[in-house]
């Protein structure tokens, strides 16, 4: 395990998820709660991707840390727990396989060589990885607040009857 | 009396559909925005049905007897994800159960939460740009991709909310920003540097991704709102596909494969 590398990642992560709180315009007082979220997540899955899991269970690991801790971090800063969720799931995109995907469909445009078949398999391997990756970073935030809006919604109606 | 009475239905109702359209337009999920409306409603012994489309939001309110008093409808400004207002509205509408507050001093909060100043545009460009050499590092990037990437994101983010300033189509914006972004990158590697352009590229355009209108989609869906979901999700279809055509336009002009 290389963790000096997988902690620097980290760390550089909670950067990012911090500047898309800032261009999200969150309220200052989440700012930190981010960057803690943002590099818990990396960590997790860039822990998880050196024990040579799958990058996508690596992300759903990470995304469902962060889903899971926006709950005690709504009450701590009286937040709406998708405000934190968002930003920091943000690092967690899978910016390389999109990109490959969006290239290697451009190539498949192109006339058919001999190395056509290498270049479709890759490009349909990045793109499942890239939708699979969106995926489940989008389930790893949504069902834990799923979770925890049902429970105040319950409150609402114990409040008004 | 009576008089009174319709007074105050009048200004609940338009002032609920001003706080269902603020958060519609800064990137709310569409159960938050039910969930607001009504528990608003409630506070004031009414019961709302509302119903959101993706860029309006229709309102009846009924009295206790299920009389109906409002009908009204409304329809969002232009769109972009501002989490103060949301975070700000919830807290509001809390406030209104607990502390039972008047209908005037909800709509004074509400516009003070409107008016509230984003962060200052330099501070924006900076810390996006960070994000940006963040982004490049994780993905396995040097110091030299990191500082390109610092700087395209910086360009590209400037470029877009300038277009933004002067009222282009969104996606347009987002194209612009794009390509200013992977032609500033571009420019490095096309002046012969020994980098890793795969980095450098990809993590350039990654500060325009719609992270917001992906993952609301798919809380959306999850939900059963499949019409609103399926909207959002398009949308992030399109700025992706705005994102991919900028970066392809650098490339042709780079003449990079």
């Amino acid at each position: 395990m290389d963790w000096i590398i997988i902690f620097s990642k980290a760390f550089w992560c909670g950067w990012a998820a911090l500047g898309f709180g800032i261009l999200f315009n969150v309220p200052p007082r989440t700012l930190f709660a981010l960057w803690i979220g943002g590099a818990i997540g990396c960590f997790l899955k860039f822990t998880l991707l050196q024990m040579s899991v799958g990058v996508v269970f690596a992300s759903f690991v990470g995304a469902s840390a962060v889903g899971i801790l926006s709950i005690p971090i709504a009450h701590f800063r009286h937040v709406p727990p998708m405000i934190f969720a968002i930003p920091s799931v943000i690092p967690l995109i899978p910016g390389v396989f999109a990109y490959r995907t969006m290239l290697g469909l451009i190539k498949l445009t192109g006339a058919i060589g001999t190395d056509y078949n290498s270049i479709l398999s890759e490009t349909v391997n990045n793109g499942a990885k890239t939708l699979f990756i969106i995926m489940s970073l989008a389930m790893g935030v949504a069902i834990p607040m799923h979770v925890m809006r049902k429970e105040s919604a319950k409150n609402i109606r114990l409040i008004k009857k | 009396m009576e008089q009174n009475k319709i007074t105050e239905t009048k200004e609940l109702g338009s002032l609920l559909l001003d706080v269902g359209v603020s958060l519609l337009s800064s990137g709310a999920s569409c159960s938050r925005i039910r969930i607001t409306m009504k528990r608003l409603a409630t506070t004031y012994h009414y019961e709302a049905h509302i119903s959101i489309a993706p860029k309006s939001i229709s309102l009846t309110l009924n009295d206790e007897e299920d009389n109906v008093l409002f009908n009204g409808m409304r329809s969002t400004p232009s769109q972009g994800v501002n989490f103060k207002i949301i975070s700000g509205i919830s807290r509001l509408s809390w406030d209104a159960v607990e502390k039972k507050l008047s209908l005037q001093q909800v709509r004074n909060e509400l516009n003070r939460l409107l008016s509230l100043p984003h962060y200052p545009r330099m501070i924006i460009l900076l810390f996006v740009s960070l994000a940006g050499s963040a982004f490049c590092f994780s993905f396995g990037g040097k110091p030299p991709e990191m500082i390109i990437a610092f700087g395209a994101t910086f360009c590209g983010l400037f470029i877009r909310q300038e277009a933004i300033k002067k009222k282009f189509n969104p996606y347009i914006c987002v194209f612009f920003g794009s390509l200013v972004a992977s032609l500033f990158a571009g420019a490095f590697i096309k002046a012969g540097l020994n980098i890793n352009f795969e980095h450098a590229f990809a993590t350039s355009v990654l500060f325009l991704i719609p992270g917001v209108p992906l993952i609301n989609s798919f809380t959306d869906l999850i939900d059963g709102n499949i019409l609103n979901g399926i909207v959002r999700g398009i949308n992030a279809l399109m700025f992706s596909m705005a994102i991919a055509f900028g970066l392809l336009i650098a490339m042709l002009i780079y003449n990079l494969n």
